[in-house]
């Protein structure tokens, strides 16, 4: 079955203030969907709110994954339904290794805790410290291929979770725990921001491997850059808490022409339209 | 049926004498008894007045609450034979030498005869005595004398044994020696640590404190680290979380000499703990680790001091903790630069993770510098687990406790990663996940 997640008609607010102003949008699995806007247009806040951060509140609407509701699941269960968020600034946890963070989130996600956590309560025997993980050697393989396969230092396994990682890395850092996790649908939060060429192309790479091995993506960007690498099959645009257009790549392209400005100038048209539709 | 009386004894000047009766000590032993025990009866019980003592308070702390050790204990001559608790722990650790004291007697000792053959003396403290006199005179409270604090003084007026270690010149000793520390419920026990290091010698001690359930523990450590010689003190204060825990500890580094000491505060209902590093001669570098993870009403109390006596000499102090439910902390330190000590760098940073709302640390360290070309850092910290790190690792499937546990054991890490012994880290590790709860 190919997954399907849809936003309708959400409203969600952060501190009491309305940043989400009625979206709707539709991302399916091996397609990829570029949601583009300006600056402080709430395009974060989607990401956030689709991954269930606590501190954003959801006042209307519905996020459904395969026609089911995720407003009443926290962030590990979403994980846990293959909903994946890359995050524009990922967070820097000193002390945590990359190897051992992954580890415990493939076994969390790949249902292992679940079921070591089922067969405890079903024959009423502890198993030993670790038997909820992944085998070590399984993991450890399959951490080396993946890293291989998606340009990605080997160093980074015994590496402090993001910490003391260059911007790049940080972003290389996200495509590789999007690699091992497998979601199936990815949200993708400015991953083309402050990368170098390189960089850039290690990233687009990775996430048209992905989506070729069936992954949906919501490629949430502010420049048209990295569409360049990563084709779009939809393309919306974002402006002040809504999505105003949704279209094929050619929306990408006249936006690039045009620029954001015509978007704020052709808004009651493009509304309006919308309505009509 | 015969009912048997037990002569509950207090402590008294009648239970000094009784002390150096019973094992027949030597006078200048008698004798430093009871100017210790002068000492302690002279010296006025702590108040909040004291700046040690501001934040931490003996409520409920009644000395003739806990006995002295009376009952003779189980000894054992073969490993194998140990209770399995005891043996599990020692196989923890690939040592060269154990011992085991329960309230001040000798349970179990082992000890690699081939060390012995090259002059390194590793023993209780008691049979040093008979064995080495002239070095327990010697070295016994010459760092840290009897009337440092009331605790002090109490301690060398009743002490009854400890454990003894000495390294001869040039000699490196790679594996650990591991003391295991017992005390009886009720007791108040005064394990001694003394530990002596040559010029130019190497050792592991790893030191475990167990048990004194509703009990008393004052103990006193002394590490001389002479010229260019290495010692690693790993002291594991694994108490009841009954027992009050007094400690006072110095340390000191020779020329080019270093000296490193762990302290893991885990046990203890109340415990204050004085951490003194002494550097006396040029090119000296000592380090200072500590952790701490108090839950419930534990209250946990380092008090350091990193004194700099003269120049070119290094320190580096890092103490992190974790509180969680009701517990409370208290981290005093001060960096004190002697007039003179020039070329000093000297390091101090303790860390704080606050799991509850309801638990409290207080740290407060402090710089005195009297000499002008030195680098000196201190600095404090103590925060919540912050939400954006539970969220980002929610985000990738772990459940909010698997996600608070990864932070605070990754916490931990900066001063994991720096303890030399894999035995002693497994040892704190599991500690930390234990007190984290594993899910």
């Amino acid at each position: 079955m190919t997954a399907v997640l849809e936003v309708k008609d959400l409203h969600a607010a952060v501190d009491g203030k309305e940043i989400l102003k009625g979206v709707n949008l539709t991302i399916r699995q091996g397609e990829v969907h570029a949601l583009m806007g300006p600056n402080g247009s709430g395009k974060s806040t989607l990401g956030y709110v689709i991954a269930g951060h606590p501190h954003y509140e959801v006042l209307e609407g519905d996020i459904l994954f395969n026609g089911e509701s995720i407003l009443d699941l926290s962030p590990d269960e979403r994980a846990k339904l293959g909903i994946f968020l890359a995050f524009q600034y990922p967070v820097a946890i000193p002390g945590v290794s990359f190897a051992n963070f992954l580890r415990a989130a493939v076994s969390s996600v790949r249902g292992y805790r679940d079921r070591i956590r089922e067969e405890m309560e079903r024959t009423g025997q502890f198993k030993e410290v670790g038997s909820e993980l992944i085998p070590m050697r399984e993991f450890r393989k399959e951490l080396m291929d993946t890293m291989d396969r998606f340009n990605v230092d080997r160093s980074f396994a015994r590496r402090y979770l993001n910490d003391g990682f260059s911007g790049g890395e940080k972003k290389r850092g996200e495509v590789l725990q999007m690699a091992m996790l497998k979601p199936k649908i990815a949200i993708l939060d400015e991953s083309d921001s402050g990368l170098d060429i390189d960089a850039l192309r290690v990233v687009a790479d990775g996430i048209n491997k992905l989506v070729a091995d069936g992954m949906g993506a919501l490629l949430i960007t502010h420049y048209q850059r990295i569409l360049n690498y990563v084709k779009p099959d939809q393309v919306s645009v974002f402006y002040n808490g809504q999505v105003v257009l949704t279209g094929g790549p050619e929306v990408a392209e006249m936006l690039e022409e045009k620029g954001y400005g015509w978007i704020e100038e052709h808004l009651e048209e493009l509304q309006s339209e919308k309505i009509a539709s | 049926m015969t009912t048997k009386t037990m002569i509950k004894q207090t402590i008294s000047v009648a239970a000094v004498k009784a002390i150096s009766d019973r094992y027949d000590e030597p006078e200048w032993l008698r004798q430093a008894r009871l100017a210790a025990w002068e000492n302690f009866v002279a010296m006025p019980w702590p108040t909040y007045k004291e700046e040690t003592w501001r934040r931490t308070r003996l409520t409920g702390f009644h000395l003739e609450d806990f006995e002295l050790p009376q009952t003779e204990v189980a000894t054992f001559d073969d490993r194998q034979h140990l209770p399995e608790d005891l043996r599990e722990a020692l196989d923890k650790i690939d040592s060269a030498g154990a011992l085991i004291l329960q309230d001040g007697q000798v349970v179990y000792y082992e000890f690699d005869d081939s060390l012995a053959r090259k002059g390194v003396i590793f023993t209780d403290i008691r049979s040093a005595i008979r064995t080495h006199e002239e070095l327990i005179k010697v070295h016994l409270a010459a760092l840290t004398p009897a009337d440092e604090n009331k605790f002090a003084a109490l301690h060398y007026a009743l002490w009854i044994n400890g454990a003894f270690l000495f390294m001869p010149k040039h000699l490196t000793v790679d594996k650990p020696f591991q003391v295991l520390v017992l005390q009886s419920a009720g007791v108040a026990n005064f394990h001694h640590t003394l530990l002596v290091g040559e010029e130019n010698s190497e050792a592991v001690i790893v030191e475990d404190f167990i048990g004194s359930r509703q009990g008393m523990s004052d103990s006193v450590s002394e590490v001389f680290t002479k010229q260019a010689a290495r010692m690693h003190y790993l002291r594991l204060q694994n108490l009841d979380e009954s027992a009050w825990n007094f400690s006072t500890q110095r340390a000191s580094a020779g020329r080019d000499a270093l000296y490193r000491q762990l302290q893991a505060s885990w046990g203890s209902k109340l415990s204050k703990v004085w951490i003194d590093l002494e550097l006396e001669e040029p090119g000296g570098h000592g380090e200072l680790l500590g952790l701490y993870f108090p839950q419930d009403h534990q209250h946990i109390d380092h008090h350091t001091n990193q004194n700099h006596r003269v120049p070119r000499c290094t320190s580096d102090l890092l103490f992190k903790g974790a509180l969680d439910d009701h517990a409370r902390s208290v981290y005093q330190g001060l960096i004190r630069v002697w007039p003179g000590a020039q070329k000093t760098d000297a390091y101090q940073k303790n860390d704080n993770l606050i799991l509850s709302d309801h638990a409290r640390a207080d740290s407060i360290p402090g710089l005195e510098i009297e000499a002008d070309d030195v680098r000196c850092t201190h600095g404090a910290t103590s925060a919540k687990v912050p939400e954006e790190y539970i969220f980002y690792l929610m985000a990738r499937g772990l459940s909010r406790r698997t996600a608070v546990r990864m932070i605070v054991q990754g916490f931990f890490e900066e001063v994991l990663n720096r303890v030399p012994v894999p035995g002693v880290r497994d040892k704190l590790e599991a500690e930390i996940a234990h007190r984290v709860g594993i899910e």
